[in-house]
């Protein structure tokens, strides 16, 4: 199996110079808006966005997270996590429940709100490109080195050389360890709450705040249906109990006169 | 007529525009009043169903028979709209049979429409007896009948599973949930307020239905009723206390905003009031003091369901959600196609034993532990109800007031660092578009200009030496210095032909 890739982006060497948002449009056939491309926000035609924040170019997009939120939240399974890395989307799965939309802690998948038979859109990793053993496009456009594609591994090491011989980075790389590691990391001289990045993450896999409830159904079909079937023997056998005494009762008229409770 | 106008009108812009034009979601307010409403409190609303025969089938509580009917068969006209609600949802609802063969057991959803095909066919199972008594099949009554129980006790199970997995659909929001809400207990916490919604539920509609069709009220058994429902409430209101101690969160109640006031109308609504009135005998054997209680517990638990999927997203999505007219349109009509199937069914079917005749709860003080209430709680029902209305007041206010605040630095992108005067550099080269290297990339044009107005140098984009070109390899590295590539600008004329400018290392 290959190693899982991933992107490392260091915002210090970004320039905003757009190849890679163009390279993006180019790559998923998007359409191109006029104007300033730092105004173009993530959407169902925009898969990266490049913003100009604290001067600096800050990325958005999807994250590949190692353990991803939309795929555990996805009633169809149309999520998968490949061996690569790559989250990516089968879209002829796709119910558009927008749970993905709604669970994403990086509130990336994008939902077509203008169509009848809207689907969910995101970046994937150019997985086609990856499989032919070509980077991403927009790695493969950075004309700075601002993002490189590799190794995960590799990277979280290049990113610790980096941070340890330059003083002016901050000592965290954002996506080692974030909901459980993402494929892509970002170093940077400044925090990357202040660029606008989830301050609030742990490092904790989203997913597995509901896979503990839902690993106890098995449990609770098998407890709760003995129990109740349980009960219902209990309160049936009472109930006869109670019957064939009042029956006797009757039949033997008034020799018990006491009253006696529906024990047993 | 005008609902059901209005109702049509927007599901037909919702299949042929979209949800965009129906609706006033967005990717960063995926969930509405669809999922808040139609299926959350759809759902809840019929839980008195798995409820009532539980305690009647499987508890053998005979007494509660009257009333298990009317529950089954809100539970059943309940889930039909939860299906429909979904339809609407749904970006693609022909596929809702997805999940039943395209597996992901980590997830709710998963769960939750296995709940609902399932549950819904277990509903329509308990429900076939008044069909097939009205139609005299014995043969399939007798086969029903044969099944009940383990039917009842497969219905309880579900229920319990669905309810709770209602909650659990929000355990995956820790970072956007606000935490007067977002609580590892959600799924325990959706679960215990069905039970008490359900029983609230069968009062109110029992109290409704008696008006319809002017029939007597099972008052006996409803307030019993009412003693379940304080003991649950209590319980409930207890654990929801312990668990924001334990949270650190409720310090969270008194921190000025909307959330604030409708997190308290919501808990007067649904535990404090009811609990309050409930508790008094008198209230409870009283029908216009039961009913009212018990409509507070409806209504404060929608309001639940609305926090929880609305409410306490708002802050963090960064977006003002308020339901478009459409969605609530549609909404309303569900509503009124459920009280129509449900009194077509009622007046036809067998649910109601018909008996004693008409007390309405405002006619005279003839019988005093049914109609008459106590002053004291007919002021403490009124200003319960006020005090709610003016927290969801101000709530509302608070929110239209409320302005979203989405991530921290998106205004000082206006701030750039003023132009480079372009006169410096004469000799800038034009604009430059890179052939087409690859297919999947296409033509990428880089403007030289624009790269120096907002200060940049040549060393920094190219300190790679122009990597995105890809070098068929056949010209030797001398051509790159020599007319046919860069030289053919970097002549020293037009542009530097320093090494450093291109060499940087």
């Amino acid at each position: 199996m290959e190693k899982a890739k991933g992107f490392l982006f260091d915002i210090t060497k970004c320039k905003l110079c757009g190849a890679c948002w163009i390279a993006d449009k180019e790559r998923n056939k998007l359409p191109i808006p006029e104007g300033d491309f730092t105004k173009d926000k993530l959407s169902e035609n925009a898969f990266l966005e490049m913003d100009r924040r604290h001067d600096r170019g800050v990325r958005f997009s999807c994250m590949h997270c190692l353990i991803p939120t939309c795929a555990s939240v996805c009633p169809v399974a149309a999520f998968e996590k490949t061996s690569i890395g790559a989250v990516i989307y089968h879209k002829d799965r796709c119910i558009g429940c927008r749970y993905c939309v709604f669970g994403c802690p990086f509130n990336v998948p994008k939902y077509e709100w203008d169509k009848p038979l809207p689907y969910v859109r995101k970046c994937d990793f150019c997985y086609s490109r990856i499989i032919d053993g070509k980077q991403p496009a927009c790695a493969q456009a950075c004309p700075t080195g601002a993002l490189i594609f590799g190794n995960r591994d590799d990277l979280i090491l290049e990113a610790h050389r980096r941070i340890r011989e330059n003083s002016n980075y901050v000592d965290h790389i954002y996506g080692e360890h974030e909901v459980g590691g993402t494929s892509l990391l970002l170093i940077s001289d400044i925090s990357m709450y202040k660029l606008g990045y989830p301050g609030n993450l742990s490092d904790g896999a989203v997913p597995s705040l509901t896979w503990e409830v839902l690993e106890k159904i098995p449990n609770v079909v098998l407890i709760g249906g003995t129990f109740l079937a349980g009960l219902w023997w209990l309160t049936n056998r009472r109930n006869e109990v109670m019957q064939a005494e009042s029956g006797k009762k009757d039949n033997s008229s008034d020799t018990e006169s006491g009253s006696e409770g529906g024990g047993k | 007529m005008a609902v059901f106008g209005a109702g049509g009108y927007s599901i037909f812009v919702r299949f042929v525009k979209g949800l965009g034009a129906s609706t006033h979601l967005s990717d960063s307010f995926p969930w509405g009043l669809w999922v808040g409403f139609d299926v959350l409190c759809g759902v809840a609303l019929a839980a008195g169903a798995f409820t009532l025969s539980a305690a009647v089938y499987v508890l053998h509580l005979e007494k509660y028979k009257p009333l298990v009917r009317s529950a089954i068969l809100t539970g059943t006209i309940g889930y039909l709209l939860v299906i429909f609600g979904l339809i609407m949802d749904l970006g693609h609802p022909y596929r809702i049979w997805h999940p039943l063969i395209m597996w992901n057991p980590h997830s709710v959803m998963f769960e939750i429409s296995w709940c609902v095909t399932l549950y819904t066919t277990v509903l329509f199972m308990e429900f076939s007896p008044f069909l097939f008594e009205k139609l005299k099949w014995k043969k399939a009554l007798r086969a029903v009948h044969a099944v009940i129980i383990p039917l009842v006790i497969l219905g309880v199970v579900l229920s319990t599973l669905h309810q709770s997995s209602l909650g659990s659909l929000f355990l995956i929001v820790p970072y956007k949930l606000n935490p007067l809400w977002y609580t590892p207990w959600l799924p325990v916490f959706f679960f215990m307020s069905a039970i008490a919604l359900g029983c609230a539920m069968v009062i109110v509609e029992s109290f409704i239905s008696s008006v319809l069709f002017r029939r007597g009220l099972e008052i006996d058994l409803l307030s019993n009723l009412g003693k379940v429902l304080v003991v649950i409430l209590s319980i409930y209101g207890l654990a929801r206390y312990l668990d924001l101690s334990s949270r650190g969160a409720l310090g969270l109640i008194f921190q000025p905003g909307f959330e604030h006031a409708m997190f308290l109308a919501e808990i007067l609504l649904a535990i404090i009031a009811p609990i309050g009135l409930l508790i008094f005998p008198r209230v409870r054997r009283n029908k216009l003091g039961l009913f009212m209680s018990a409509t507070m517990v409806v209504v404060g638990f929608i309001l639940n369901r609305f926090n929880t999927s609305m409410t306490g997203m708002v802050r963090f999505s960064g977006v003002k959600y308020l339901p478009s007219w459409m969605e609530i349109s549609v909404s309303f009509m569900l509503l009124t196609i459920g009280l129509i199937l449900f009194a077509i069914a009622a007046k036809h079917l067998k649910i109601f034993d018909e008996d004693s005749p008409c007390l309405l709860p405002w006619q005279t003080c003839r019988d005093n532990v049914v109609c008459c209430l106590p002053t004291p709680a007919k002021v403490a029902i009124f200003s319960a109800w006020a005090f709610a209305l003016v927290l969801i007041w101000t709530g509302v206010n608070d929110f239209a007031r409320f302005k979203p605040l989405n991530h921290p630095t998106h205004t000082e992108s206006a701030a750039k660092s003023e132009p480079n005067d372009l006169s410096q550099y004469p000799n800038l080269p034009k604009d430059f578009t890179f052939s087409k290297t690859d297919p999947d990339i296409g033509l990428v044009t880089f403007s030289h200009s624009d790269h120096f107005l907002v200060g940049a140098e040549c060393k920094d984009c190219h300190e790679h030496a122009f990597s995105i070109i890809s070098t068929d390899k056949k010209g030797a590295i001398t051509d790159y210095h020599s007319q046919k590539y860069c030289g053919s600008c970097h002549d020293g004329k037009s542009a530097s032909n320093d090494c450093i400018s291109c060499h940087k290392k």
